[in-house]
């Protein structure tokens, strides 16, 4: 399935426009046939190296040889690991240590590993070009990606060759078109999966992607790229459109067809807003857990002024093709229409599971009888609610949903609320203990000032008692953390301060 | 107000808003040098310069901020 649909499309375009760009990265460009001989080289340099590891780790740089490395180890059937080069060294090295990972990959001349580990990409030069076509087997692994876990360690999120395959193919069918003339963005990390669809996808079409440089801002770099190079695919964050806010009036970019809305809800106000910038464009609001590769249930808005949403944040929609989505109460039954319940998905995007972690495994996937057949489904953890339509929307996440003097809340519709008061800026809730152990919620507003007696007075005529806020604090800015997504940890550390 | 004290001025601002007495500014310098120094707090540092500069940057002038040479050659243009 991978060398149909991911390998075979992208050598043919390789051989049908060479001479066309593949990336712009930090201003420059490269076709599509440096690319091929650079991972025809690297290839070349891996097997040399005789390794009896399938696993690699890769230093992700913003560069061509980085993302040469990607498809060569793809290329070879191998997979690869990221490690973020600003992301502390500790921790990129409890992710070797995890992973067992015995070699890394590495286009700094200066590499931060040992240089036992090391294969130097800068150095593919003296190499051949291999461009052999292998036959890749789908079950084999693609990549291993770290997120932060709960008990402090990162775990291993595991995808093979099938979920990427399977992803393809059911992105393509949400109706994005692409080919050789389009120019798309990637401003995700590659330590982050949205990354793989952002460079991916157009790759096999034969499209330019267009990268942000580490050293720069990243909202101002992209607004640059979007407007300079008149990008005709972009995906980002809410939160990053969200800082190009109060620039909205000098921005027209009439040349973007598809906008993609991922890793974090789309507050419906801030996108009817953005829509104005993006006259041209289709707009696309993506959901998915990294477990499920990439996204799995998608929302296209047809109408701007007529979108369906949840608590102020735009509806998910619908699953890709090939995936089976249940909503579900806690006895694993299926919940009515119109009723919440936690999403549980199933299909070929759905990782085999958390790498060498047979406990969170447990808890995070169940065997449930579907259309006849046993099937393996990943719990979410999001809390959803299909309408008559089938529609799913979104309500956040389950641990947001917290039982306060018995009575069950979702911290969402006071965040909702709280965001209304305050002109759309935007707000985000939790639980603390307070002073008698008891939960109480914390309320924080990105505004510069407030006053929290009308703040109160606002919620009460919205809100019962038991949902208004027990603290109220600002903060000028809210921290991101580095998927560009709100960094609601990050927050209550900061409440501590207060 | 010249370059030098155009970067005087800029490099206490600088100061403030990264929590970095010791910081000094150089042409070539990105957000890769300077600790904490990212979307967020570029926000940040850009509403401090507005105020105290008395400018408004617009979108495509933080474009063109990709060091702080780029950054104190925009400031030039706009005070003049």
């Amino acid at each position: 399935m991978f060398t149909e649909n991911i390998i075979s499309k992208f050598t043919s375009v390789v051989s049908q426009f060479p001479e066309r760009n593949a990336f712009c990265i930090n201003e420059t460009h490269y076709s599509y046939g440096d690319f091929w001989k650079l991972i025809g080289q690297i290839r070349s340099q891996i097997c040399a190296q005789n390794l009896t590891q399938t696993k690699l780790g890769l230093v992700v740089n913003d560069d061509l040889h980085t993302y040469a490395s990607i498809m060569a180890v793809w290329m070879e059937g191998m997979a690869y690991v990221p490690l973020h080069p600003k992301h502390p060294i500790e921790r990129n090295l409890e992710i070797v240590d995890q992973a067992n990972i015995e070699t890394i990959l590495d286009s700094n001349t200066d590499s931060a590993y040992s240089s036992t580990m090391v294969i130097k990409t800068a150095e593919s030069n003296n190499f051949s070009v291999s461009d052999k076509v292998n036959q890749i087997s789908d079950d084999s692994l693609a990549y291993i990606l770290f997120t932060s876990g709960s008990t402090g360690k990162p775990k291993g999120v595991q995808i093979s060759y099938k979920n990427i395959a399977s992803f393809a193919e059911a992105f393509m069918k949400t109706g994005i078109q692409l080919d050789e003339t389009d120019r798309c963005l990637q401003c995700f990390d590659l330590t982050f999966d949205v990354s793989v669809q952002s460079f991916l996808i157009p790759l096999i079409h034969g499209a330019c992607v267009y990268t942000v440089p580490h050293d720069q801002i990243k909202y101002s770099y992209v607004f640059g790229l979007l407007d300079d190079h008149e990008l005709t695919m972009a995906i980002f964050a809410p939160s990053m459109i969200r800082l190009l806010q109060p620039y909205f009036e000098e921005i027209d970019l009439k040349k973007l067809k598809y906008c993609i809305l991922t890793a974090e809800a789309s507050p419906v106000d801030l996108v009817k807003e953005w829509s104005e910038c993006i006259p041209n464009s289709r707009i696309f609001n993506f959901y998915g857990p990294t477990e499920a590769t990439i996204y799995c249930v998608y929302y296209e808005i047809k109408d701007i002024n007529n979108m369906k949403e949840a608590n102020g944040m735009l509806a998910i929609g619908e699953p890709f093709y090939g995936i089976n989505a249940l909503i579900l109460d806690e006895e694993l039954k299926p919940v009515k229409k119109g009723q919440k319940g936690e999403m549980y998905v199933s299909g070929n995007q759905v990782t085999a599971g958390y790498w060498e972690n047979p406990e969170k495994n447990k808890e995070s996937f169940a065997q449930l009888e579907y259309e006849g057949e046993k099937q393996t489904f990943y719990k979410t953890g999001d809390l959803c609610l299909e309408d008559n339509d089938g529609c799913i929307l979104y309500y956040g996440r389950l641990d947001n949903q917290v039982k306060i003097q018995g009575y069950r809340i979702e911290l969402g519709e006071i965040e909702f609320h709280a965001r209304e008061i305050i002109g759309g800026k935007n707000a985000v809730s939790f639980i603390y203990n307070g002073a008698q152990n008891n939960s109480e919620i914390a309320l924080c507003l990105e505004v510069s000032e407030f006053n929290e007696k009308e703040i109160i007075a606002a919620l009460s005529e919205k809100l019962p008692n038991y949902m208004i806020p027990s603290k109220i604090f600002n903060l000028e800015n809210f921290p991101l953390n580095t998927s560009d997504k709100v960094d609601k940890k990050a927050i209550k550390e900061l409440f501590k301060k207060f | 107000m010249d370059k030098n004290n155009i970067t005087d001025k800029l490099t206490s601002v600088f100061r403030t808003v990264f929590e970095n007495e010791d910081l000094t500014l150089t042409d070539e310098m990105t957000a890769n040098d300077v600790d904490n120094w990212d979307s967020l707090t570029h926000m940040i540092l850009v509403t401090e310069i507005e105020k105290d500069f008395e400018v408004k940057f617009k979108l495509k002038d933080l474009n063109k901020m990709k060091n702080v040479g780029n950054l104190i050659e925009v400031l030039i243009s706009k005070l003049n």
